[in-house]
């Protein structure tokens, strides 16, 4: 069974939409392979190259190197297409059809027709909560509801593989849990799931893996455990002291702050914490915390940019 | 085949519940009313300025019709992004661009057999309702000069954005309606040269004059089945050239 998704150094480059003479690279060398039945969560900032990277995945514009192969084939193809379910990013649709038009005319592109696609329809319609507002026109939705309508129509003919651009945006908390909660049946019912978002918690408990991509350059791939390093646990003892003592507590150590009331230390490293936690405990102070924080995506990804930055 | 169906109704559907379409519309009944309170001043056989202005005012009608809802038909849909979920579906590019020409077709269609049902209640009111039959080939010729315009507005909206294509298709209705006028430009005191260059472009440029039989009918000159004959394959001509461009264009198109 060949993969959903196989991109072997794609690269996207723009011309620049002010200056002619100047490019922009969108996406650059770009691999990386999805495997049947997964969630991949494409993670990146404004202007990455997430969506650049989507619609070359959907065969709406073309890499200008590179390969990319969707269940084995090019993008595009016709019976490719028939596998694929796709929501856009602010999703737009037209204006005069309801919702439920909406869905007939794209089941019946699918090929899927009569009592199925009603069926079919009036369950999505629930199932992403909008079915009170089905024989409204398209042009009174909110921008919460054309992203649900988009969820429904993205998944009308029942994909193999769904690809989603943000599918989160311009939803309410309550919105999206339920998207969430719709990505994580869809993995139950065996389908793949590519999504992107630049929400990291988002992405974070619902990816078995993770594609992060950064001025269109890949990052990382690989599942969460692995993209956060184990060297990167952060430990850090919290005590308390009495008024008598106070003073003495800040000599203890180089770096102690005090958060409301508490006493904090940073360790470099494990011995470094056994060594402060039995200073501590020896001089009689009451330990309040101790332990190691895993940090989580979010912070990995925002300390690489700081790097950067200051490169 | 089923697929480009699909895409033609809910192209329909769209565009019929358009609120632009009714201003056009209600724009069109004024211009009727305009030709009526004209004829109550004139001399003349009040049927006949009836009929001229019945017949003008559905060109008008259509070709306004032809450019603007034709122009914004890809390119809206372009810059909306509502093309993106479209051609996720097992839907080609060749079968989205013959569907929304088809579409307009199609809605070209219900517009000049209702302006034509409104002219009829005019002649009717004038006494003369048996002469909408006469002018059946005039409306018809209509209808086909409306079609290559629609073809080129689909290829103008594949090609650039809107504003610069409806000029580009608008450039093409006056240049058709007013191509044979280069007739005129030979005269005996035109040189060899210049003459042969003024029949080339007559020969290359599209002409509308193959679709006016209107002048013929509306005067009760007679008329030539030959005419309607060529008209048609004029027409199809042009059309087939024009999409087949469109087809070729669009599928060589980034959709950004
Ligand atoms: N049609 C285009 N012409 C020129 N530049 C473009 C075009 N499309 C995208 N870009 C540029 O390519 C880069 C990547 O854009 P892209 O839309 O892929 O980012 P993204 O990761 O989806 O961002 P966001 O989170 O804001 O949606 C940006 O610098 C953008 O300005
Ligand atoms: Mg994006």
């Amino acid at each position: 069974m060949s993969k959903p998704i196989e991109l072997k150094n794609v690269s996207k480059t723009f011309r620049h939409p002010m200056k002619v003479w100047d490019k922009v690279e969108a996406v650059k060398d770009l691999s990386f392979s999805m495997e049947n039945g997964e969630i991949v969560g494409f993670v990146g900032h404004n202007g990455a190259g997430k969506t650049t990277a989507i619609k070359m995945i959907m065969g709406f514009i073309w890499p200008n190197s590179g390969e990319i192969k969707v269940n084995g084939k090019d993008p595009g193809d016709q019976e490719v297409k028939k596998t694929i379910g796709f929501l856009p990013e602010r999703p737009y649709f037209y204006a005069q059809l309801t919702g439920m038009e909406l869905l007939n005319y794209f089941g019946r592109l699918c090929g899927i027709k009569g009592s199925l696609l009603k069926d079919r329809s009036e369950k999505l319609l629930r199932r992403v909560g909008i079915f009170d507002d089905r024989n409204r026109k398209l042009s009174g939705y909110s921008k919460g509801m054309l992203q649900r309508i988009g969820l429904a129509q993205a998944l009308i003919h029942d994909p193999q593989l769904v690809i989603m651009d943000e599918p989160m945006s311009g939803l309410d908390p309550i919105g999206r849990r339920e998207v969430k909660e719709i990505i994580r049946s869809l993995k139950k019912e065996g389908k793949s799931v590519i999504f992107s978002s630049h929400i990291l918690s988002d992405i974070e408990n619902l990816s078995d893996r993770v594609l992060i991509i950064e001025n269109g350059v890949k990052k990382h791939f690989g599942t969460v455990s692995e993209i956060i390093p184990p060297d990167r646990i952060r430990y850090k003892i919290e005590f308390d002291s009495p008024n008598e003592m106070k003073d003495a507590a800040f000599a203890l150590f180089k770096g102690i702050r005090v958060v409301s009331e508490r006493f904090i230390i940073d360790c470099d490293d494990l011995d470094d914490f056994n060594t402060k936690l039995s200073a501590i405990v020896e001089k009689g102070y009451p330990v309040l915390n101790a332990g190691g924080v895993l940090p989580s995506l979010e912070e990995i990804v925002f300390t690489t940019e700081n790097t950067e930055v200051k490169q | 085949m089923s697929r480009m169906i699909n895409v033609a109704y809910y192209t329909f559907l769209e565009m019929v519940r358009n609120k632009v379409l009714y201003v056009l519309f209600f724009f069109a009944l004024f211009i009727f009313g305009i030709g009526i309170a004209i004829t109550q001043m004139s001399i003349g056989d009040v049927v006949d300025i009836i009929s001229d202005t019945g017949l003008a005012t559905i060109e008008m009608f259509s070709t306004v019709l032809a450019i603007f809802l034709g122009i914004s038909l890809v390119q809206k849909e372009l810059s909306l992004k509502t093309l993106h979920p479209l051609l996720s579906k097992p839907l080609s590019r060749t079968e989205y661009v013959l569907g929304k020409f088809f579409g307009m077709i199609f809605l070209i269609i219900v517009e000049i057999i209702f302006m034509s049902l409104i002219f009829l209640v005019l002649l009717y009111f004038y006494g003369a309702p048996g002469r909408l039959i006469t002018y059946i080939p005039a409306i018809y010729t209509i209808f086909l000069q409306t079609s290559t315009i629609i073809a080129v507005a689909v290829l103008c909206s594949t090609l650039t954005e809107p504003t610069v294509g409806a000029m580009l298709t608008i450039s093409f209705y006056i240049t058709g309606a007013t191509s044979y006028n280069l007739v005129y430009a030979i005269t005996h005191r035109t040189s060899e040269n210049v003459a042969k260059v003024i029949n080339t472009l007559r020969f290359i440029l599209p002409d509308f004059s193959h679709f006016n039989i209107k002048d013929n009918l509306v005067y009760g000159k007679g008329l030539e089945g030959l005419q309607i004959g060529f008209a048609s394959f004029y027409a199809l001509f042009i059309i087939v050239i024009v999409i087949s461009l469109s087809i070729i264009f669009f599928n060589a198109k980034e959709i950004n």
